[in-house]
């Protein structure tokens, strides 16, 4: 494996690789008697582990150096754009202001206030949308926003009788999670031979029952839907509305915009698009633009620009809120950062490398990739061998995995989205790493990962006998 | 065909020089590596893998300029400064405590920070460790068997606990809250649970604590879950949590209790109370004031585990039958059950999480209960002296007060905040005239002057 | 890759068999089922005496990798639910047709098991 990628997770040269949990290092039983609570209020004691600082320093520095981030190596997860994260985006999340409660008056906080308004701004124009909410805390959260202004809207024109969201089979599972949330019932439609939206089906699903088409583009499979306005032109004529799921914005950026595709309503995932750190698996953010007639149902508070300074705006028609505040604030303003620092020809920049990033890397692997032409990410099929092993052999060889098995339209597929971080030697190393696996037997796929912490999980005994805290730990585990 | 080719700029700046030209620091190609890989894919130009109809092509700029990063500080800095640094007395659900260095030093090691959910274990067994840590603090402080690895925040996990609650009664419709939670908590609340048919009630509370007898009155086999704050929206602990919980399992439905890790750390365990679901926002610990960002707490008993919202970690072996963790239960989960998920979150607050588990380790059990007793110690003080003033009673509730309590004041409150601002302090009016004020460890020092201040407020 | 399809029993469309003993029936899911699920770890079942209705919902077999609802292949009264499978659910994996039973039935309609497939009609759609 020499000439392959130098990404290997740290690891030690014992063969038991292993940090002890804190409650093994230490627990120990403090009294209650001195806290000033009778004691029907208080408990008797409290028993956690106590360490001193160098102890804690050395146990999450080791757990530290067991995981595996966009900062040790490449990071394919498709449709997660794991792309590098500026390291000054986080300075820029300590600076003294951002420690703001949110029950200042908002003329004492207009510095505040008018980061917020900036970052709604440019997001708008990145979507071309002519209102936006910063409050969804995620993705998903954005998705159910979507979907409750989606229902405020129809309500306000007294048509109670939509109940039904379209939603494409290859589409992210937040997306019927969020419109069944929303109190939806979904209907799924399939793809049709090339992987784009079947317009038949659409068209059969398609009735006065359709609140909304859900429809991410490019689609999961990383091909742009090029009826798109065909499509837009079919929901909008029944009366329904389009919602744009975010997550593949990456690859088109500055080139088309969401509403351009004639989208009405559209979540942005800063912690994909807009490089902030997924963070172990969040915090993001999921900023929610929409159209103008939409606009009167966002969640409250917005930030609006008055004669006299930025002030907090209730919408007259407000959904309310998805956040007990104003979301994840300290991911915005890293978002807004980012922006600020590509501008206009950086963010076309990021989109251009990473779809060139991606046709590059899948014109070098040998496994077939079924659709095409594809932007960001593509779906490649490992055939006869097992998808889900070859992603666990891929970890020795020091890459970190494409998502496997997802979306289920291609067999064994792996959903490749290199994105625009990385140099084209090491997307030469990756592709060498994908075709040698291809060409490995099953027995050395079966008993990956060798090179790893820990060998190949069993999965089954964690959830036919789960142990979820220290509490429930058998000593021999 | 338009291929709506673009004319990139170059970003100007000291920063470009060993990459120049190019269009963006953090795409490492150079000209030569883009040329190359344009030959190997037979193309002129990146612009041909676009094929987007002309007619929906942008062909427009943004017209946001590119900027270095000291000017994107300096910029930002500069917005800043338009704050008013006023020393921040407010509470209302959101606190601030100390936050160890450690914290921000460890949770920003760039594997914590740059990692992704950990759908691939064998390379993320240190995360996985560190949010089962969390898992185990927070079922220590709850005494229930199950705790997740994060919600977005306080208000998102009440809505998911009574998501919760209909999944195990699927016939029950109503959810009871106090008249007293946080509007904002309620709003969210409304929106997770309405569309799927709850209504939402509030029930009386009686000098800051919960009126059980209405309570009771109001109890029905229709109620899928009565909800309960301690400490509540007035920063007062709740008595009746033992009560509440038994009028509610008289008529089938679950209690939720609404608290955060410190508080836990001295209070009677839930579960020992007989709490069905604990909820909160554990960013008490971890996270300064972040214009109301946290992580949202959950747990719960463990008849409901193939029910719960949100990721679990879980203790296994690998191959070589040594111990490995990894994320488990994912059948709940909206990336394998869609429609039918028990939430539809999957983007979480795990490095909050984790900021959490270091401070709390940080802590310890002496730390965090010396912390408790200060959020006691503090208010007792400060209120007391802020009665000795005439024409204020404080505390207005005679209650155990938890970082905060309310302040009744002859003159309006409004009055009382404004010209509080003008000596440098931010307090809030929660009506005509009454206050809630809060204190921590973080702006302690100031109290003998603010006591000076309210005064001169209240003249 | 072939399954195990004992002739002595018969079959739903959605991978549920059924071994008749006169007017009650044992009920569980296929080699093929269980291969397709992977490694199953909770069955989720109504209580005893719960009345199933051919074709309708009764309950769900959960595995690592999928959630897969289980279809009554007959109509009729719950009389036994395997117990062993609440600790060991791999046994549907091991053993599908023996230990990994999942219930018995006392049967509501006999005329309605001519509906069900042969081990051979089976057979021919899993192929």
């Amino acid at each position: 494996m020499s000439n392959l990628p130098h990404h290997d997770q740290a690891k030690w040269i014992s063969q038991s690789v292993y940090e002890p949990l804190l409650s093994e290092k230490n627990m120990t039983e403090v009294s209650l008697e001195h806290v000033p609570l009778p004691s029907n209020l208080k408990r008797n004691s409290l028993t956690l582990p106590s360490l001193s600082e160098p102890e804690i320093a050395r146990h999450y520095t080791r757990l530290s150096q067991m995981t595996y981030g966009v900062d040790s190596g490449p990071y394919l997860l498709g449709s997660c754009t794991m792309k590098y994260n500026p390291k000054f985006t986080e300075d820029v999340a300590v600076l003294p202001g951002c420690s703001i409660h949110p029950d200042r008056e908002p003329h004492t906080i207009q510095g505040t206030l008018e980061i917020l308004h900036t970052l709604q701004e440019h997001l708008a124009t990145i979507g071309g949308m002519d209102a936006v909410t910063l409050q969804p805390p995620a993705g998903a959260s954005g998705e159910f926003t979507g979907i409750l202004i989606i229902r405020a809207f129809h309500e306000s024109r007294g048509d109670f009788s939509r109940n039904e969201i379209i939603i494409p089979e290859s589409a992210h599972g937040t997306n019927p999670a969020s419109a069944t949330l929303g109190g939806y019932n979904t209907v799924e439609i399939p793809s049709n031979g090339e992987g784009r939206v079947n317009i038949d089906a659409l068209q059969a699903a398609l009735s006065e029952n359709t609140a909304a088409l859900m429809l991410t583009n490019p689609n999961t499979l990383g091909l742009f839907e090029s009826e798109i306005e065909l499509i837009a032109s079919m929901v909008h004529d029944m009366g329904g509305l389009l919602y744009y799921d975010g997550a593949n914005l990456n690859a088109l950026l500055g080139r088309s915009r969401p509403r351009d595709m004639g989208f009405d309503i559209m979540h942005y995932n800063v912690h994909k698009t807009f490089a902030t750190p997924h963070g172990g698996g969040g915090p993001g953010a999921g900023p929610v633009g929409v159209i103008s007639k939409l606009e009167t149902f966002l969640p409250a508070p917005i930030v609006i620009k008055t004669t006299s300074g930025f002030d907090l705006f209730t919408p007259e028609n407000s959904i309310g809120k998805v956040h007990g505040f104003y979301g994840n604030w300290l991911c915005l303003i890293k978002a807004l950062a980012y922006i600020l620092r590509l501008g206009d020809s950086g963010l076309l920049d990021a989109s251009a490398k990473a779809v060139l990033n991606a046709n590059y890397l899948g014109s070098k692997i040998q496994y077939e990739i079924p659709f095409r032409p594809f932007y960001h990410e593509f779906v490649a099929s490992s055939g006869e061998q097992d998808a889900a092993e070859v992603a666990k052999r891929l970890l020795d060889y020091g890459v970190h995995p494409p998502t496997t098995k997802w979306p289920l339209i291609v067999s064994q597929a792996l959903l490749v989205e290199p994105t625009e971080s990385e140099n084209k030697t090491t997307l030469d190393q990756i592709a060498a790493s994908f075709n040698k696996i291809s060409n490995e037997d099953q027995s050395t796929l079966k008993s990956a990962p060798n090179s790893t912490t820990v060998g190949k999980i069993d999965q089954a005994t964690a959830a036919r006998s789960p142990i979820l805290s220290w509490h429930s730990l058998d000593p021999s585990l | 065909m338009n291929m709506g080719i673009k004319q990139i700029e170059s970003v100007d700046g000291p920063i470009m020089t060993h990459l120049s030209p190019t269009q963006n620091p953090y795409t490492p190609h150079t000209p030569a590596d883009v040329e190359s890989m344009l030959l190997d894919l037979g193309l002129q130009s990146i612009e041909e893998l676009f094929d987007i109809p002309s007619s929906i092509q942008f062909t427009d700029s943004f017209k946001i300029p590119s900027r270095s990063e000291y000017e994107v500080k300096t910029e930002l800095k500069e917005i800043f400064e338009k704050n008013l640094p006023l020393i921040e007395f407010l509470g209302h659900g959101y606190y601030s405590h100390y936050i160890p260095s450690i914290v921000d030093h460890i949770s920003d090691r760039s594997e914590f920070l740059t990692s992704y959910t950990q759908y691939q274990p064998e390379v993320s067994q240190g995360f996985l460790q560190v949010l089962f840590e969390y898992q185990s603090l927070i079922v220590e402080l709850t005494g229930l068997k199950i705790a997740n690895s994060s919600m977005y925040d306080f208000a998102t996990s009440i809505g998911e606990a009574a998501l919760l609650s209909g999944r195990i009664s699927p016939t029950r419709t109503k959810i009871l809250v106090p008249d007293i939670l946080r509007l904002e908590r309620l709003s969210v609340l409304k929106n997770y649970t309405s569309n799927s048919g709850f209504k939402i009630e509030s029930y009386p509370t009686c000098n800051s604590n919960t009126d059980v007898d209405e309570l009771s009155n109001m109890i029905s086999k229709d109620v899928s879950m009565v909800y309960v704050e301690s400490p509540n929206s007035h920063g007062s602990l709740e008595e009746s949590i033992e009560e509440i919980a038994e009028i509610s399992h008289e008529s089938g439905s679950l209690c939720c209790l609404g608290t955060d890790p410190v508080a836990l750390s001295i209070l009677e365990s839930p579960s020992a109370l007989g709490v069905d679901i604990v909820v909160g926002d554990a960013s008490v610990l971890g996270l300064p004031n972040a214009y109301g960002m946290g992580v949202g707490l959950f747990a719960c008993r463990s008849e409901y585990l193939r029910k719960v919202p949100g990721r679990l970690v879980g203790i296994t072996k690998d191959a070589n039958n040594r111990r490995a963790y990894t994320l488990t239960l994912q059948t709940r989960e909206q990336h394998i059950r869609r429609e039918r998920a028990t939430s539809n979150i999957c983007t979480n607050q795990a490095w909050i999480a984790l900021r959490t588990a270091i401070h709390a380790a940080y802590l310890g059990p002496h730390g965090l209960v010396d912390l408790a007793k200060q959020c006691i110690d503090l208010p007792l003080e400060l209120s007391s002296k802020l009665n000795n003033i005439e024409g204020v009673q404080s505390p207005l509730y005679s209650r155990y007060h938890f970082r905060e309590f309310v302040v009744r004041t002859e003159k309006k409150a409004l009055d009382v905040v404004r010209f509080l601002e003008t000596k440098g302090y931010a307090v809030s009016a929660i009506n005509d005239h009454e206050l809630l004020i809060c204190i921590t460890d973080t702006n302690s020092s100031h109290l003998n002057a603010f006591v000076d201040a309210f005064k001169e407020a209240v003249l | 890759m072939t399954f195990s399809i004992p002739p002595d029993r018969q079959y739903s469309k959605s991978h549920e068999w059924v071994l008749v003993d006169s007017n009650n029936a044992l009920i569980g899911i296929t080699d093929f089922a269980q291969d397709e699920l992977g490694d199953i770890v909770f069955i989720e079942l109504p209580p005893l005496g719960e009345i199933l209705i051919k074709d309708q919902i009764f309950g769900l077999v959960e595995s690592i990798k999928a959630v897969s609802d289980l279809y009554a292949p007959l109509s009729g009264t719950i009389l036994d639910i395997n117990s062993t499978l609440e600790a060991e659910p791999e046994q549907v994996n091991d053993d599908p047709y023996d230990s990994g039973w999942i219930l018995k039935i006392e049967l509501k309609d006999l005329s309605e098991i001519k509906t069900l497939l042969t081990a051979d009609e089976y057979g021919d759609q899993t192929n």
